[in-house]
């Protein structure tokens, strides 16, 4: 089902991405791992997808960048204004890929090539794309990490992964996806690795960024405290299956679920600490 | 740390191992060998003629003494005897062989050029066919093209290589005719029987070790191509071509650096099997002969250069090594 061959700037009609029974089999294990997911995401909203481990979170977001590892089969429909992704041949998923479905990742030091500079690697997905001579994309990158406000880019472009901390690191990793201007945004876990107070400043950069763009994103995670900054509307998920779906706000007022009550509940709140005997307070 | 200081320190560290290598090899000869003079004198020989033969190198005197006018050659040259039969022999010296009377480093060094032509025509030869070998069985993981490179390089692993020697000769040369049988012509004199002399050879000694290389390249690219990187790479849109040779290939490789340059070097001391197979008159063949006529000052003298070479190498190859992986570069800086 194709309605139109190459996404159109203007004049575009509906959702920018919409998944509709999103199914993920592994026949030869006879295995379901994602089970009739729907979700649409607009331009600038984020939807916050939420589960434990193994719930088919990270499944769901290869599905869409056609990923999957082998032996997987897939149903349902995957469109991006419009355009139908399941099924389409890889040179047709690879010029979406980066370019307009760009993809952040869990652990941003072991997701960068050791080998290559930092510059290198953003500049490499914006050559991929755009073409460009070597110096001209260095440019870019100079400025793709200004944007994620990685202090001393000019010098610290032609630095390596591991002279960067755990947190400029994920600014990497959100330059390198932002380079290309993407319209979505797939945030896979994307402040799970990093330190509480690094945490919250870069999901504040991703929102700043995403205001700037006017990107959509998905946003996956397995804390729900983290999405209910960032997120418009949630599905949470739980072996494959959609538990709940909502707005943000709904999903944290009346949580209809026991399996979104269970998830709030595990989620430390400041004053679940304030109650929390005087030995323990200390040590939190 | 700068670069300076770890290159010294390295460098300390070499000059040291050559050392005590030298001291070894001395002491082995020293005391594990029969009687050199009696050796050089033959078997008519009144045991005054011995005893003026021991007189004349020195045989005569204590261990240390000896080591010390040995260690003196190589830094500064000596002289062998007294008087108007003195011999002198300049730095860097290992003596003279007991057979021809030759100076044996340049007796070894004239060997070189085909020990060199033999190991470099080899390892261009290994690399190629090791790292295409190893990247075709990783890309190609589990199917026929994977098990086929792989039992071949089990093959190569397990032949001896004299064994491979003469089947190809056979082949090659008697039945089919292909090549003539080797007979060494330098390269400046006709390329082409340069190249065909040495063929058989490099194809026998690359064998092995393209075999080792190919298991070695598929493991490591197997090791790579599950990183996250490689998935980050994928999600950047990149086409096959560049994931593979860009993002795969250039971690899958920084490892081999290391086992090459090495295994290179203890080239450089001589193929004895190979070289004596196809009869190539390179420092192998000398070692050979040497051992058989139990020519001590030469045997010596491979030893000590194969060390040298070996050392060296493995001094390269830590600088290497500091350019090819960023992480080391940057932590001994």
């Amino acid at each position: 089902m194709k309605l139109t061959t190459a996404p159109e700037p203007d004049g575009r009609i509906g959702a920018m991405l919409s998944v509709e029974g999103l199914t993920v089999t592994f026949p030869a294990l006879g295995s379901r791992v994602i089970d009739d997911i729907n979700f649409t995401i607009e331009k600038g909203k984020t939807i916050g997808l939420v589960g434990e481990s193994g719930s088919g979170k990270s499944m769901t977001s290869l599905a869409i960048m056609g990923l999957l590892p082998e032996g997987a089969a897939v149903e349902g429909s995957v469109s991006y204004w419009g355009e139908q992704l399941l099924g389409n041949p890889d040179s047709a998923m690879r010029r979406l890929r980066g370019d307009r479905i760009a993809m952040i990742f869990q652990d941003p030091l072991s997701s960068l090539n050791p080998y290559f500079t930092v510059g290198f690697q953003i500049a490499e997905a914006y050559r991929t794309h755009r073409g460009g001579s070597r110096r001209q994309a260095r440019g870019v990158a100079v400025e793709a990490m200004r944007q994620v406000r990685i202090p001393d880019a000019e010098r610290r472009v032609d630095h390596y992964p591991h002279q960067f901390s755990g947190g400029m690191r994920q600014r990497v990793m959100i330059a390198m996806a932002l380079v290309c201007q993407p319209d979505l945004i797939i945030a896979d876990e994307p402040t799970t690795a990093l330190d509480v107070t690094v945490q919250a400043q870069i999901l504040t950069l991703m929102s700043d960024l995403q205001d700037s763009t006017g990107a959509g994103m998905l946003f996956i995670t397995h804390d729900l405290a983290v999405v209910s900054d960032v997120a418009d509307s949630i599905v949470v998920m739980q072996r494959g299956k959609t538990v709940e779906q909502g707005t943000a706000e709904a999903i944290f007022s009346w949580p209809e679920s026991d399996y979104t009550r269970a998830l709030l509940a595990a989620t430390p709140r400041l004053d679940d600490i304030v109650d929390l005997p005087e030995p323990l307070r200390g040590t939190r | 740390m700068t670069l300076l200081p770890y290159l010294s320190k390295r460098f300390l560290a070499s000059v040291i191992t050559l050392l005590a290598v030298i001291f070894l090899t001395f002491a082995v000869f020293f005391w594990l060998t029969p009687d050199p003079a009696a050796n050089i004198c033959g078997q008519t020989c009144t045991p005054d003629q011995i005893h003026a033969i021991r007189e004349q190198l020195g045989l005569n005197q204590p261990f240390l003494k000896q080591f010390w006018a040995f260690l003196a050659g190589i830094f500064a040259g000596r002289a062998y005897g007294a008087g108007a039969t003195a011999v002198q022999c300049s730095a860097p010296c290992i003596g003279f062989s007991f057979q021809s009377g030759t100076n044996v480093l340049t007796t070894i060094i004239s060997r070189l050029p085909v020990t060199i032509s033999l190991a470099a025509g080899a390892a261009v030869l290994w690399l190629l066919v090791g790292i295409s070998g190893g990247m075709i069985s990783a890309v190609k993981k589990g199917t026929w093209w994977d098990r086929g490179a792989m039992m071949v390089s089990l093959g190569g692993i397990s032949l001896p290589n004299y064994f491979v020697a003469l089947v190809l000769q056979y082949l090659l040369v008697v039945k089919l005719k292909l090549l003539p049988f080797p007979t060494l012509v330098p390269f400046s004199e006709n390329p082409s029987g340069w190249f065909k002399a040495y063929l058989m050879p490099w194809i026998v000694l690359a064998l092995m070790y393209a075999a080792t290389y190919a298991r070695l390249i598929r493991a490591n690219m197997l090791d790579t191509m599950g990183e996250n990187f490689m998935r980050t790479a994928r999600a950047k849109g990149l086409a096959p071509a560049p994931i593979l040779f860009r993002h795969a290939l250039r971690p899958s490789l920084t490892p081999v650096v290391s086992l090459f340059g090495v295994e290179f070097a203890t080239l450089l001391g001589g193929a004895l099997i190979t070289e004596t197979v196809f009869g190539l008159s390179g420092v192998g063949k000398l070692a050979y002969d040497a051992i058989q006529s139990n020519d001590q000052p030469v045997i010596m003298g491979v030893t000590l250069v194969a060390a040298f070479a070996v050392i060296i190498a493995n001094l390269l190859v830590d600088l290497a090594y500091s350019v090819l992986d960023p992480r080391v570069r940057v932590a001994s800086r």
